[in-house]
This record gives structure tokens, C-alpha cells and sequence, in this order.
């Protein structure tokens, strides 16, 4: 579960959050929307640890911003698959390099990892391209890699920050139906996004993000 | 184990992954080890080298001409006992006017009528003294004995050989130990510089939940890694440069001592770039990732 209780943060810049409250129950699948600069990145920061709130508490899966351990935040982040904007992949790693990354880090033992990196790229549709580099591959290619590496974990949640920020409508088109293709696993997933009519009409709750305050559309 | 494995392995790719930077820290390492080295040989032949030139020390006793060859012996004895001296050989007059006349070419009894020529003694002295020797208290004692005419020494020039053995002692530490500042510096360096240039690595490591010890142990492997290839080049370096030095000694040098390279010196070099390496690496993430 995703909760914000009355979370306020600040960058030194001045622009940040005020006092926000948000609660995403276990399995679903929320929108979160908002221009650049309101925050969506900033509140997707909050939940994987990587900013601590001036005031408030984020509960994320059990842990809680008021108390948690700095050494408990990478066992945090394991629960977590997260997708990123410029993708985060390892440039000097292949494609299978990258995706079994997040196993070698929860310690599956290497007999186990070739199987479930086939299947996750299987999931994303990028099989026979394992022994590719990230700059071999098309923008809409590195995005499902990212997505892989996020899900091979089997994560209770995923973090989508403007996964579709550098892809083109079909593409884009294609990331969201297989995050709805995942979501159907069970696994709650939470996509920031500043293209409206990407997600709506899509059924699902979306949270719009504005200079801060956030409010349900 | 397969993690431990994993991040060993993640080391050693790292170096062929970043070559170029791993490259130039092979070769600032390598420079420094060679030093090392170098000075660390100099230090373990240094005394060889001095008991090779104590070997050469002569001191030259001339006793008074009324000294009989008996009583020279007897005064030769005395001279052994005292402290430093290794031993002594006695010329006898009858020695004494065949070394003049194969200087000469005269028979100097033939000449006069008679030897003038005193007995005399060759005195070798000790060279397994760690610290410096000193010739002029002994030579004092040497002169204390009655019946001794005339000594004769290279006073200014052990004094010198001696001086800057001493001078070479006092310093080799000191030099020794600027060097490993160095070196670990350079391994810090490196380490510091490389974990910087792939900070973008390190982020993404750490946001899919790796600990700081799964980001570090790459980079410490790395370190240890570089270490170990720099030294192991920098021991047959070294074994060339001796057997170098050791020809031209032997082929344009009038000296028979040869350097010795000791096997011990490249166990003590090992040992030290893996200590040295571990610990920068170490220093290095831990400063990064703080």
C-alpha cells in the first residue's frame, strides 16, 4: 500500500509538495498526472526513499519514511520495480547483463537467472536481443528493457516515472498496455505521466498534480 | 556465494570493460612499484655491497726498525684482539726487501750493506658490522701498542664510503615510505576517479536495491585487480633491470660483487600492493558513497 500523510517536501529551489495525502490500495493501477515541474518526479522519489519529507510520512509496502533504517532502504527498494524516463540502463552492459542486474543483487543463484531474464523479455517482446547494448537498441526497445529489469523481480509495485517521456504515440501506447498486461498479475503500478490523453478514458483513477497540491481528477 | 562470485567476476569485467582507465593506473602503479622495487633492492644489496668494500679497507702497520720478525708476531696477536679487526698478516724484513726489489728493481741489502727495511703488518678488517664503521678509534688503539713505528690508511676514504652508507640507511625508509604514500595515492585516485565516472552506474545500482557493499566490492576487486597485474610486471621489470645492472658491472666495471634480486622483496611488494590496493579501493567508494 502507497500512503501520504500529509507530506510536504521543499527543494532548495523553492518548488516541492504541500501537504499531500494520497492512498493506493494493494493491486490497483493509478495515473498520476501533471506538467513538468509539478512534482511527479518528486513524489516518485519520496516512495522509493531517495528524498526523506520535510513534514508528513510515506508508508510504502510496510516501510515508513519516519523510521526507516538507512541500511533497510536497498531491501525497500527490492520491493519496488521501477521504470524511468531515460531508462537507467547500464551502457556498458548487454541487454541480458542488465536485466538479470536486479536478481544478482537479491542473490538468485545463477542457474535460476537465465530462465526468468528469458521470460521477462519474453513478457516485453525482446527475445533474440540479449546480447544487444542499450545504444543498439531503439528508444521504445530500452523503455521494455527497463520495464524487464523492473519486473523481473517480481515487485509488489511499480514506480513508472514518464515512462513514455521519449517514445512515440505507438510506443507509447504499447508500455501502457503492458503495464496493464502486468498490472493483471496482481502487481499495483503507479505511472507519472504529463500526456493526458495517453491514460484517460482508461478506466483507471488518476491523480492530477499541480504546483504541488494534488488533487483526484 | 553465487553473489560473491558474481561481484568477483563484475571486477575483473570492469577492467576490460573501462580499459583505458584501468590502462593508465596499471601503468602509474607500475611506475611506482618499480621504484619501490628498485629501492627496496638497493636497500637489500646495500650491505653486501659495503662488506665488498670493507673487503677492500687496508691498513698498513710499519714496525720500528729494531723489532725483530718474533716480536712482530707477537705484536700482530695483540693487534687481533683488538675490536674490529678481522685479521692481520705480518711482512717479514726478509718480505720486505723482495717486495722492494720487485718495485725497484734493486736489492736494497746489495745497495747498503745491510736491511733498513722494518717488519710490517697487512691489517683486514671486520665487515659484518651493521652500522657504520668507524677506522679511528681503532687505529688509536692500534698505535697504543709499543713498538709501532708507523700506520698507514685510507682514512678519507672509508670515511667517506662509510658516511654514506650511513647516509644511504638513514634515508631508504623515509624514501621508501613516500613512494607507498604515493602509490597509494594513485590507487586511490584511480579508484575515486573511476567510481565518479560511473556514477550514473552506481545510482542505478543502488535505486534497484543494491547495498552499498554489493556497489563497493566491484570497485574493491577492481583495485585489487589492478594491483595484482601492476606488480606482476613490475617483477620481471625488476629481474631484467638487476641482470642489466649485474652485466654492465661484471663487463665495464673493475668490481666482482654482483646485486642480488630477493624473491623476499617480491613477497613483500605483493603483499603490500594488495593491502594498499584494498584499502584505497576501500577509502575511495566509501568517501563516494558517504
Amino acid at each position: 500500500m502507497i500512503e501520504f500523510q500529509n507530506v510536504s517536501y521543499a527543494h532548495s529551489k523553492g518548488y516541492g509538495l504541500n501537504n499531500l495525502n494520497i492512498q493506493i490500495e494493494d493491486g490497483d493501477f493509478t495515473f498520476l498526472i501533471g506538467p513538468t515541474g509539478s512534482g511527479k518526479t518528486t513524489l516518485m522519489r519520496l516512495m522509493y526513499f531517495d528524498l526523506y519529507p520535510d513534514a508528513g510520512i510515506v508508508n510504502i509496502n510496510g516501510f515508513s519514511s519516519s523510521n526507516i533504517n538507512p541500511k533497510l532502504v536497498s531491501k525497500a527498494r527490492r520491493k519496488i520495480g521501477m521504470v524511468f524516463q531515460d531508462y537507467k540502463l547500464l551502457e556498458d552492459r548487454n541487454l541480458f547483463e542488465n536485466i538479470a542486474l536486479p536478481l544478482h543483487v537479491m542473490g538468485f543463484s545463477v542457474r535460476d537467472i537465465p530462465d526468468r531474464v528469458d521470460e521477462a523479455l519474453e513478457l516485453v517482446g525482446l527475445q533474440g536481443k540479449e546480447k544487444h547494448l542499450p545504444h543498439e537498441m531503439s528508444g521504445g526497445e530500452q523503455q521494455r528493457a527497463c520495464l524487464a529489469r523492473a519486473i523481473i523481480k517480481e515487485p509488489d509495485l511499480i514506480l513508472a516515472d514518464e515512462p513514455t517521456g521519449n517514445l512515440d504515440p505507438v510506443a507509447s501506447f504499447e508500455l501502457v498496455r503492458l503495464l496493464e498486461t502486468i498490472h493483471e498479475t496482481g502487481t499495483t503500478i503507479l505511472m507519472a505521466s504529463h500526456n493526458y490523453n495517453l491514460i484517460k478514458g482508461r478506466g483507471r483513477p488518476i491523480y492530477e498534480l499541480k504546483e504541488g497540491n494534488i488533487r483526484v481528477r | 556465494m553465487d553473489k560473491l562470485f558474481y561481484l568477483v567476476v563484475e571486477g575483473f569485467k570492469n577492467i576490460w570493460r573501462h580499459k583505458m582507465t584501468a590502462i593508465t593506473a596499471v601503468f602509474s602503479l607500475f611506475i611506482s612499484l618499480y621504484i619501490i622495487g628498485l629501492i627496496a633492492t638497493a636497500g637489500s644489496n646495500s650491505y653486501k655491497l659495503i662488506q665488498y668494500f670493507r673487503s677492500k679497507y687496508k691498513i698498513e702497520i710499519f714496525f720500528k726498525p729494531e723489532i725483530s720478525n718474533t716480536e712482530a708476531i707477537g705484536l700482530i696477536h695483540k693487534i687481533k684482539k683488538i675490536d674490529g679487526v678481522l685479521n692481520a698478516t705480518i711482512i717479514e724484513k726478509e718480505d720486505a726487501v723482495r717486495i722492494f726489489k720487485d718495485q725497484f728493481g734493486e736489492d736494497v741489502v746489495d745497495l747498503l750493506g745491510y736491511n733498513p727495511l722494518p717488519a710490517s703488518a697487512v691489517v683486514n678488517l671486520k665487515r659484518d658490522m651493521q652500522k657504520t664503521l668507524r677506522v679511528d678509534p681503532l687505529i688509536k688503539k692500534i698505535r697504543a701498542i709499543n713498538g709501532i713505528d708507523e700506520i698507514r690508511y685510507q682514512g678519507n676514504l672509508i670515511k667517506k664510503i662509510e658516511r654514506n652508507y650511513k647516509r644511504l640507511i638513514d634515508k631508504l625508509p623515509y624514501i621508501s615510505g613516500v613512494i607507498i604514500l604515493i602509490a597509494t595515492l594513485i590507487i586511490y585516485n584511480t579508484i575515486k576517479l573511476s567510481v565518479y565516472a560511473r556514477r550514473e552506474t552506481v545510482k542505478t545500482l543502488q535505486l534497484i536495491g543494491a547495498t552499498r557493499m554489493f556497489v563497493k566490492l566491484p570497485f574493491i576487486f577492481e583495485g585489487v585487480f589492478i594491483g595484482i597485474i601492476a606488480v606482476s610486471l613490475a617483477f620481471p621489470a625488476l629481474l631484467l633491470t638487476v641482470n642489466l645492472i649485474n652485466y654492465l658491472i661484471t663487463s665495464f666495471s673493475p668490481f666482482s660483487t654482483k646485486l642480488v634480486f630477493d624473491t623476499f622483496v617480491y613477497l613483500w611488494m605483493f603483499l603490500l600492493v594488495f593491502i594498499i590496493s584494498l584499502l584505497g579501493s576501500y577509502r575511495a567508494t566509501s568517501s563516494f558513497l558517504k
